[in-house]
């Protein structure tokens, strides 16, 4: 018995782990290695095996005491991830509720909708904003606003100094948050589709109104994706920047007010040379924030108590 | 059920199928030769032949470089012969405008040459071109960067020479300069002196300019007689020092205020480098130390640069979102369009690139009033519209400037690596990849190169072809000096380009190349100018002054360890100037 | 036979799907008008802005540029229309070998965290979601250390094979993670009982999981297998890093035609073009993977 049980636990549980140990935690420690080393432009024929200790480390901690933007970047960050992250979790939730009660094919088609900014090529979804955003007359919301007389110039949102931060911010928001709020919706909504339907069936022939469906039946059935989503996704606002990246480079946002401490760091690190040693530096001091946070998470949503025990070994 | 598991089981064979069509297909790309196997075969076959030249007996020994260009292939070829090769594999990996295609071509056609030599001389070998386009020039330099170690990359390397120093520094590319020294007196004492400069690292050349450019001021000849101001003379004055940065700043006040224009001043978004830089060298700074190797922060020609554009921003001649504005739909219009019955206006300055002249023809930027939609410019209405100048000198007493950005052809450490043998023959390969680029370098390459894609040329005797009434005749009459291939390759851009109009441009701007700058190639340079473009957005949006800029510029380079190690801050900021 | 949902109570559904439409109508309005402009635009002239609207035109050049490899028109022509037809294969050998790899991966493992009793399942738990904390820009130049070692043993001409399978195998290694915690998710809804009375009637677990199990998750399959189409669709870093700089990928090559040096002289609605393109094989294969998000049922199951 206890063989095959060994067995079946290695089909089910072996390929995922061999992949994920080579591919993700293998690479995973040998980065926190390389931010002990000069590594730069790929050379790691050269850089490898050059131990520098904790150089880099401190290169990064100079950076952030005396860069005059840190503040700024700090700022932006906390805002920029706490904003955002409430309107993923929830913009993804209110989507899929509207999705699930819609007719079929109303809600494919909006699904689809909702999923393009998340299917566009990062460049042409920033070249996008970049239009829609753009300071002057040419940009999209400009225009809209200027015919519709609510202004006579045109506004130069992320930029202006009167409006920053917050316009900056807006931006950064914004632009995220649509690519966001798709995957809670899309884990939302087939969450709701796997609860059977002879729950929701019963549960209107009883006379229920949706709201009391959605209060008692849905959302009680998915704790464990709300509490996926949003620690997933707070990792993710923590640790990405390629929307952000290009609006910065071609200047629909300010510098200053719109980058996020992982932008920060990737300009810093990448932008001739690639400075490998110190971004593996900065993200591996990113990654303990993170699990910081993330086990923070966990905790506040009580993920302890949704590890139910398997059963199924007789 | 039965039919969905039928439904997945035939996606899975399909998807199986498709894999295993992309492996098959991907194994009979022509894979590079590993050193082991190929040469064993090959070596059976030299002996049967019977009908080339003499010596047979000598086995030829390593050729080293003479500097006769003719001499030096034959030798090579005879080596390689002797040693039982008769292909030779080269790839390009080239990156720019669409119509720079030479930076490949040039390469084809000095094989194309090669080739020919040989085949005159009896030599039974060939070389075999392949190439790689990308037209973003960063992004070859990553490609490059991430597979030399790989080695996967291509043999020859052309992109712009700030990498010069980085790819040298890795070990990335060929320290070249015993073979310049050999070709010095053949070929490269004809190169523009500065331009050859930028190809060094550490007193060392590791790579060749193959093209490079100049950034004229343009004026607008309609505006100026509008205002009533000649500007015949302009240049001339602009070359002597006479006309500064002052005069700029007043004559494009009287442009706009007496409403001959919409703006006084137009130039590039997004970044300050390169075009930018240019205040700096005009105000007398500089952004680098050759005794040191450092890079520099030229604290008051900073200032100055910035004080100078806040002026321009904060009395509207120049657009405050300057560095947001989109090329193709607010740049270039604004810069070509007519001053009256245009959606943008226009401008009296702009500060551009000599390559802008031909995209001006063939892109559309030019709103045309009578047909309400946007066309090219012809040559003819671009020489009434616009006069250039080289970048004035910022006070009285300074130097007019301009700045170049030289293209270079570099030679990868592992040039030769998809051919057999490469481990013993490295340095015959080397000689080889070398004798193109002098191949490439020809005179009468660079000039066609510099018509089609509006850059100008390197050395003086391309320069002379392009003031050459035959030479230009011939061009435009498409008789060109070229192996068929890449005569057909480019016959379309060539049509399309060459006009006596724009050659007569690139004549007439070839002058500049005397008074260019360069930016340094330093590898944190790049760093250095995205503080840069980060500080002259805030000056000019208003957010800081161009006093708290410089402070802000000075107190990004001392957070970082490692920028304050390569930076020399020098001077301070002055207190008895004023702009205008 | 049960009642759909939708049997049961007609009107108050009619008047719910109209107010509901409107709504998500109005939330998705700048997708909409953003999205617009970029299909408009591949047609016209010029991008699409504010205020040019009376000088556009209509053409279908943009698309003919694109197919031709052309980047604006009037350049030389550097790459051949089968450059790009292979720059589309490719992508799709990507986006379907990574959805494939996670898609079985994350469904077995997703199970096992799910009903198997195995020492560390607590940790390895918070393990996997735990991962996304480091960024994944800085694991690519671990992971392409590691290429480079593994790489050295095989012949040349299995290289660039090679690469296809790492970047695919790389790529869904850093999916599988987020998707276990998905599947396990679903896993966990389903009744116990279900699963108690086969195994008691004698069949092995992995039968179970098999026959009765899967189709009670399928619209979590179809969730995981909708994102992980998109990131190996869209996998930019890897790709360029790993395949030989000649076999891009629609992602990578549209990447190349907006970075830096290459944003001035590109014609930007041929960009427009090529971003049309690409987002249809995924709304295709969104489409078609959709129906498997029907509502489950418990009748569906045999006894």
């Amino acid at each position: 018995m206890k063989v095959s049980r060994k067995l079946t636990l290695l089909f089910f549980l072996g390929p995922a782990l061999f992949v994920v140990v080579l591919f993700y935690i293998v690479p995973l420690f040998l980065s926190i290695y390389i931010s002990f080393t000069p590594m730069t432009d790929w050379n790691i024929n050269r850089y490898l095996t050059q131990f520098i200790g904790l150089q880099n480390y401190e290169r990064l901690i100079h950076i952030m005491m005396y860069d005059p933007d840190m503040r700024a970047v700090i700022i932006t960050t906390c805002v920029f991830i706490a904003v955002t992250l409430v309107i993923n979790v929830f913009g993804g939730l209110l989507l899929a509720l509207a999705t699930y009660f819609m007719d079929e094919k109303l809600s494919l088609a909006y699904q689809g909708l909702w999923l393009l900014p998340r299917m566009t090529p990062v460049a042409v979804y920033s070249l996008l904003w970049y239009y829609f955003f753009h300071s002057s007359g040419i940009g999209l919301l400009n225009a809209i606003l200027m015919r519709l007389h609510l202004i006579n110039h045109p506004i130069a949102l992320g930029l202006d100094p009167r409006y920053l931060p917050w316009g900056a911010w807006f931006i950064i928001i914004f632009v995220n948050g649509l690519v966001g709020v798709s995957y809670g919706m899309i884990i939302f909504y087939s969450a709701f589709k796997s609860i059977p339907k002879e729950l929701i069936i019963a549960a209107r022939v009883d006379g229920a109104s949706t709201g009391r469906i959605i209060r008692h039946i849905l959302l009680p059935l998915t704790k464990w994706h709300f509490t996926f989503i949003t620690v997933w996704q707070m990792l993710s606002l923590l640790t990405s920047f390629a929307q952000i990246f290009l609006l910065v480079e071609w200047r629909v946002v300010d510098s200053t007010w719109g980058q996020t401490w992982a932008l920060y760091v990737f300009r810093t690190a990448f932008t001739t040379v690639k400075d490998q040693g110190l971004a593996a530096a900065a993200s591996t001091f990113l990654s303990v924030i993170g699990i910081a946070l993330g086990l923070v998470a966990l905790k506040a949503l009580g993920y302890k108590k949704m590890i139910l025990e398997p059963k199924g070994d007789i | 059920m039965a039919s969905k598991g039928l439904a997945i089981a035939a996606a899975i064979i399909i998807i199986i199928i498709i894999i295993g069509a992309a492996a098959y297909y991907m194994s009979q790309k022509p894979a590079p030769a590993t050193t082991t196997t190929t040469s064993t075969s090959t070596s059976t076959s030299t002996t049967t032949k019977t009908t080339t030249s003499t010596t047979t007996s000598a086995a030829p020994s390593k050729p080293v470089l003479t500097g006769n260009f003719e001499k030096d292939v034959i030798a090579i070829g005879k080596y390689l012969e002797s040693k039982g090769i008769h292909t030779v594999k080269f790839t390009v990996w080239a990156t720019g405008d669409p119509n720079s295609v030479m930076r490949m071509y040039g390469l084809y056609e000095a094989a194309y040459k090669i080739n020919k030599i040989w085949e005159k001389n009896g030599i039974n070998v060939k070389i075999v071109m392949d190439k790689f386009w990308e037209s973003s020039f960063k992004k070859l330099y990553d490609e490059f960067t991430s597979a030399v170690p790989q080695g996967t990359n291509g043999d020859f390397f052309v992109n712009s020479y700030i990498y010069i120093a980085n790819l040298a520094s890795q070990g990335y590319i060929l320290d070249i300069n015993s073979y310049v020294e050999k070709y010095w007196d053949s070929v490269f004492k004809d190169f523009y002196t500065p331009i050859m400069e930028a190809a060094k690292y550490k007193g060392h050349y590791y790579g060749v300019p193959q093209d490079t450019e100049a950034r004229p001021i343009y004026v607008r000849k309609d505006v100026a007689a509008c205002m009533g101001w000649d500007i015949s003379n302009l240049a001339q004055q602009v070359k002597d020092g006479k006309f500064t940065w002052h005069d700029m700043f007043k004559k494009a006040e009287e442009a706009v205020s007496k409403g001959c224009a919409k703006w006084g001043l137009i130039h590039r978004k997004g970044s300050a480098h390169p075009d930018l830089i240019q205040f700096i060298f005009a105000y007398g700074g500089k952004l680098y130390d050759e005794k040191t190797g450092k890079l520099v922060l030229d604290v008051p020609a900073v200032y100055k640069w910035f004080a100078t554009e806040y002026a321009f921003a904060q009395h509207k001649l120049l657009p405050k979102d300057m560095m947001s504005w989109d090329w193709a739909q607010q740049i270039h219009p604004t810069v070509v369009n007519d001053c009256k019955g245009s959606p943008t206006g226009c401008t009296l300055f702009f500060i551009g690139g000599t390559w802008h002249w031909t995209e001006w023809q063939t892109k559309a930027y030019y709103y045309d009033p009578t047909t309400k939609k946007q066309r090219p410019l012809t040559p003819e209405e671009e020489v009434k519209k616009f006069y250039y100048t080289l970048f004035p000198a910022g006070d009285p007493g300074d130097k007019p400037v301009t700045l170049s950005q030289p293209f270079m052809w570099m030679i990868a450490e592992n040039a030769g690596k998809d051919n057999p043998n490469y481990n013993q023959l490295k340095d015959v390969y080397h000689e080889l990849a070398f004798l193109m680029v002098v191949g490439a370098s020809d005179p009468e390459i660079n000039a066609i190169h510099s018509v089609i894609s509006g850059h100008v040329p390197v050395r003086k005797a391309a320069a002379a072809l392009l003031k050459n009434e035959t030479w230009v005749n011939d061009l435009i009459n498409m008789k060109i000096n070229l192996s068929p291939d890449v005569k057909k390759a480019i016959e379309p851009i060539v049509r399309r380009t060459a006009n006596k109009i724009n050659i007569q441009f690139l004549a007439n701007v070839s002058y500049m190349l005397e008074y260019t700058h360069l930016a340094p190639s330093h590898p944190l340079y790049p760093k250095l100018a995205g503080f840069f473009a980060d500080a002259i957005n805030k000056v000019l949006m208003g957010e800081m002054t161009p006093k708290d800029a410089v402070n802000y510029l000075i107190q990004k380079i001392k957070a970082d360890p490692q920028l304050s190690a390569n930076v020399e801050i020098v001077g301070s900021i002055p207190s008895n100037w004023s702009f205008p | 036979m049960m009642p759909e949902v939708a049997d049961v109570e007609t009107i108050e559904r009619r008047r719910m799907n109209i107010m509901l439409g409107i709504v998500v109508l109005l939330a998705s309005a700048p997708i909409l008008v953003t999205y617009f402009v970029l299909i408009a635009s591949s047609f016209t002239n010029q991008m699409i802005t504010g205020g040019i609207i009376g000088q556009l035109t209509f053409t279908l050049e943009n698309w003919i540029l694109f197919f031709e490899g052309k980047l604006a028109v009037t350049a030389a022509s550097v790459l051949s229309f089968w450059d790009i037809l292979r720059y589309i294969f490719n992508t799709f050998i990507i986006a379907f070998g990574v959805m494939i790899v996670v898609t079985v991966l994350a469904t077995l493992a997703g199970y096992a965290c799910s009903r198997m009793k195995f020492k560390g399942r607590t940790f390895l738990i918070q393990l996997l979601i735990l991962l996304h904390a480091f960024p994944g820009v800085s694991l690519i130049i671990a992971v392409y250390a590691l290429y480079i070692f593994s790489k050295q043993p095989l012949p040349a001409s299995a290289w660039t094979f090679y690469a296809f399978l790492y970047v695919i195998v790389a790529r869904a290694a850093l999916e599988v993670p987020m998707d276990v915690w998905i599947m396990k998710g679903f896993f966990d809804k389903v009744p116990w009982e279900i699963e108690w009375s086969a195994i008691v009637d004698g069949a092995s677990r992995i039968k179970v999981w098999k026959d009765i199990i899967l189709p009670l998750v399928k619209p979590g399959i179809a969730a995981i297998a909708i994102f992980s189409f998109i990131a190996g669709w869209g996998e930019l870093i890897y790709v360029m890093v790993f395949l030989p700089a000649t076999e891009k990928t629609l992602a990578t090559y549209i990447a190349g035609l907006l970075a830096g040096g290459s944003l001035e002289v590109v014609h930007l609605p041929v960009v427009a073009a090529a971003g049309t393109l690409y987002l249809i094989p995924t709304l295709v294969f969104f489409t078609f993977v959709r129906r498997y998000m029907l509502q489950t049922s418990l009748s569906g199951i045999k006894g």
